[in-house]
């Protein structure tokens, strides 16, 4: 497999993964603005737990998922305080909180501070394919729960759900956490793979460009995140290659012009996202509407 | 204790222009009940305009007609008018794309965040225009001003830098006249509460919402206008620099609160200049953001703002 | 074990100042149908809202098979066997018919183990099918998995009341359940209603449609201005000199008796 190609993997793959972080809370209701936070603190934590010279040198079968559950056990404590708010609040709360992160991070010299932190232990192209794989499948396994249900509920009618006994609070607690996990483990992942980590890797516009192919791609179902983190990471790969071949440098430059351009009219014309619920089910339900009432 | 009084008058003198685009933050807050990230980017994109008129960025034909027509050391002047004309295209743009689609069909939470996500498209939209015309590295020109300056007690306060705060702080307080006392901001506040009742009663908001857009724009371009003047050195980045004082100048101060978002910003400002300078430049990040999230946490309304706003929308 | 479903008494509630309902007490007799009915802004959407816990009382009780439920939260009070529907249509709008159903059985299936079991991707789960059922029951036959922002009024409607019938309550609250609906929708809710009543369920029902009332239930409450002002059978509600006043009064639908012809839809005050 060329190195372009496996580089090419890797880039999906993460994206993935990030998407299926603020999916969990957006298929709930919740637009988290802060994803870099969780994803630079993975990167960090298991950085420092499997190096082996400045760090606890665990291994990495060890070292990332202490990690990322520490950082899980975070959000879930962060999260109470932070899902009180609400709307605009919530989106503010989100991105302070990855601002604090970043600000930390840049203060603490045992993580190398501003300059960043090499990581010793190499997770090579196709450890985090399969990863992003394991993380697709379990959302897909998540969302066809009743937890799911749960989730989509709040989504549309948080009131009404509390009427039929769902824990509305707890429900967004927990999907709120699991995401954050699953971008922890992306960050680990990122770390481990590009062997270097600094905390402009991780900045706001990560957490906006993530938000915003998640919602592209569609929070209603599973597939959504897939669509969102293929179109994110192939459509700048396809305006590099026009750039490159008639050698204008604003065409390269242009790709996220135009990534921008195309949120907002998503927004006008599609604004449940590319894949929607109803999408799924055409393509899926191969039974005629009396077979499947008759079953 | 000098060089200390020194960085806070610095401070106030930036923080006094920021403060404008956390008047117009809070403005679209208020009025029109979601965050429009846009509004960093219109400040850019009047920074760049003025740097670009001043500093031959336009290329060619353009740039010689400035010169031709104002002679080299007005060419702010040009900057000034094309960073106005810009701005007030884009806010209409924008409010076309925005807020025209807060009617919800099914009102569920990700609907709500509509319009704020598409100002998030429109932000990524402008600031990759900027950088793929002018690239993303700084831009500087040469201050037809000078450096004149006027002493305190030994302490500078630039001439320039004064008459931009001393204007900024004219049109915020001629806008909050406006707000009370004037028909159109008797209708701005009715649609601010209740948008359907406002209809009802009368008011046009499909005209007046592209008013309050503009308004806001307007802001942003004259502090971007002033900030290039006075600091001449810009980039496509600006506006995320402004971003983090205005919006917790917004939060502080209390969200849809004019005033309250002068003093937010201003408070920022200094609490910026004294984290640079007490626990040095790093720390800047934590401080802000975290008083943030702790006043989002605990009074999300912050010092004056009104309890309706905000809640459940975006 | 209480002859009662519900009892309710002394329940009042002011919204800043204004007091909207006013002392009211009734009883629902175990396995009964009973009516709700009143002028518009009578305060009776407030009842539901009250009984299901949307709106703390201010003064009150609200007994639910002899159980004071007052202080339970309203997220619990579906799990003691009190479900409801709404006036406005409040379904789910991006889930299907099914998985709106299927949310009705939330309250049944709190423990982990059915939280995290994949309904989804088991599609012929008994959960799946219980819910199939009890659509196919209400003589809902369009395809369950149809997102049911697209569907017709009426569908909805019946979906939203089949959702509460599934958590098996022991009194089912339903609000205006036959709105919008035309002559042959109405009789098949009303079969439909028989057969869960024929099982032991409660049913309390706000309605406008006298014909309806008559034909389903055994005792009617009237309210006016927050107030309970009549409580007996559907044959005397009409002749009760305070209900004439509070219909007539207000320009209302005039409850008839059952020999006249049916009420023309009369002004709504909101």
């Amino acid at each position: 497999m060329s190195g372009e190609l496996e580089g090419l993997l890797v880039i999906l793959s993460l994206n993935t993964i990030y998407a299926y972080g603020v999916f969990l809370a957006a298929t709930s209701g919740q637009l988290n603005l802060g994803a870099a936070g969780f994803v630079t603190l993975g990167a960090y934590a298991s950085a420092y737990f499997t190096n082996s010279f400045d760090g606890f040198g665990f291994s990495l079968v060890l070292g990332i998922p202490i990690a990322v559950i520490i950082v899980g056990i975070l959000a879930f404590l962060v999260s109470f305080p932070i899902l009180r708010t609400r709307g605009v609040y919530m989106v503010l709360a989100t991105y302070a909180f990855a601002e604090v992160v970043a600000g930390v991070i840049i203060n603490t010299e045992a993580v190398g501070g501003a300059a960043g932190m090499p990581v010793d232990i190499f997770v090579p192209y196709y450890f985090v394919v399969v990863s992003a794989v394991l993380v697709s499948l379990f959302c897909f396994y998540l969302m066809s729960t009743r937890f799911g249900l749960a989730m989509r509920s709040i989504h549309d009618d948080e009131n009404v759900a509390i009427l039929f006994g769902v824990n509305a609070r707890m429900v967004r607690v927990w999907a709120f956490t699991l995401g954050a996990i699953i971008l922890a483990f992306g960050g680990a992942l990122y770390g481990h793979h590009y062997s270097y980590i600094e905390t402009q890797n991780f900045n706001v516009l990560l957490s906006i460009y993530i938000l915003l192919y998640v919602l592209l791609g569609g929070t209603q179902t599973a597939w959504g995140p897939i669509m969102g983190a293929l179109f994110f990471t192939f459509v700048p790969e396809l305006f590099r290659y026009l750039g490159g071949v008639t050698g204008q440098r604003w065409i390269e430059e242009g790709r996220f012009v135009a990534f921008g351009l195309l949120i907002v009219l998503v927004m006008v014309f599609r604004p449940e996202g590319v894949i929607t619920r109803t999408m799924v089910e055409k393509v899926f339900s191969r039974k005629t509407p009396e077979q499947g009432a008759a079953e | 204790m000098n060089i200390f009084l020194q960085q806070i008058v610095n401070g106030l003198m930036l923080g006094g222009l920021y403060v404008m685009v956390a008047v117009a933050f809070t403005l679209i807050v208020g009025m029109l009940n979601f965050l429009n990230f846009t509004i960093p980017a219109l400040f850019m994109l009047a920074a760049v305009m003025t740097w670009a008129a001043m500093a031959g960025g336009f290329g060619g034909g353009v740039d010689e007609l400035i010169v031709t027509v104002l002679g080299a050391d007005n060419r702010w002047i040009a900057g000034a008018i094309i960073a106005v004309v810009v701005v007030i295209l884009a806010s209409l743009v924008i409010e076309r794309f925005t807020y025209r689609y807060t009617k919800t069909k099914y009102g569920d939470a990700t609907e709500h965040a509509l319009p704020l996500v598409s100002s998030l498209g429109f932000l990524i939209f402008f600031e990759h225009l900027v950088i793929s015309i002018w690239g993303s590295d700084t831009l500087t020109v040469e201050s037809p001003f000078g450096h004149a300056s006027f002493y305190i007690s030994s302490i500078q306060f630039s001439i320039p830098q004064t008459i931009s705060l001393g204007l900024s702080l004219i049109i915020v307080f001629l806008l909050s006249f406006m707000l009370q006392k004037t028909k159109l901001g008797r209708a701005l506040r009715s649609i601010a509460e209740k948008p359907d009742t406002a209809m009802l009663m009368g008011i046009d908001v499909g005209k007046i919402v592209p008013i309050v857009y503009v308004i806001a724009g307007l802001l942003c371009a004259i502090a971007g206008i002033l900030f290039t003047i006075n600091y001449t050195t810009v980039d496509a980045y600006v506006g995320d620099r402004v971003a983090t004082i205005a919006i917790a100048g917004m939060v502080l101060g209390g969200l849809g609160n004019v005033w309250g978002a002068i003093l937010g910003g201003l408070l920022i400002g200094l609490l910026e200049v004294l984290s640079i300078y007490l626990l040095g430049a790093s720390t800047v990040k934590i401080s802000i953001w975290g008083l943030l999230l702790l006043v989002l946490i605990i009074r999300p309304t912050g010092l004056f703002g009104h309890t309706s706003i905000g809640k459940g929308k975006f | 074990m209480s002859k009662s479903a519900l009892t309710i008494t002394g329940l009042s509630k002011s919204f800043g100042g204004l007091m909207v309902i006013d002392d009211v007490s009734f009883s629902v007799p175990k396995g009964s149908k009973m009516a709700l009915i009143g002028p518009n802004g009578a305060g009776k959407t407030t009842v539901f809202n009250l009984l299901t816990g949307v709106y703390p009382i201010d003064s009150g009780t609200i007994e639910l098979d002899g159980v004071d439920i007052t202080h339970i939260p309203a997220r619990h009070r579906i799990t003691k066997g009190l479900s409801r529907s709404f006036q406005n249509i409040r379904l789910m709008p991006h889930l299907s018919a099914i998985e709106n159903v299927m949310l009705g059985q939330h309250s049944r299936a709190r423990s982990l183990r059915h939280q995290l079991f994949p309904l989804g991707l088991l599609p012929r789960n008994r959960w799946a099918a219980q819910a199939r059922r009890a659509l196919s029951d209400a003589g809902l036959t369009e395809y369950p998995g149809q997102i049911v922002a697209d569907l017709p009024y009426g569908i909805q409607k019946r979906i939203e009341i089949v959702r509460a019938i599934v958590s098996e309550p022991s009194i089912l609250l339903l609000d205006e359940p036959a709105a919008g609906l035309n002559e042959a929708e109405t009789e098949e809710l009303l079969t439909l209603l028989r057969k869960v009543s024929a099982h032991g369920v409660t049913i309390l029902v706000v309605e406008h449609d006298m014909h309806f009332v008559r034909n389903l239930c055994d005792n009617v409450v009237v309210l006016n201005f927050g107030r309970k002002i009549f409580d007996g059978t559907p044959d005397q509600v009409h002749l009760d000199p305070d209900v004439r006043e509070a219909f007539l009064g207000s320009d209302q639908d005039e409850p008839v008796a059952s020999d006249q012809a049916p009420v023309q839809g009369g002004s709504h005050v909101t």
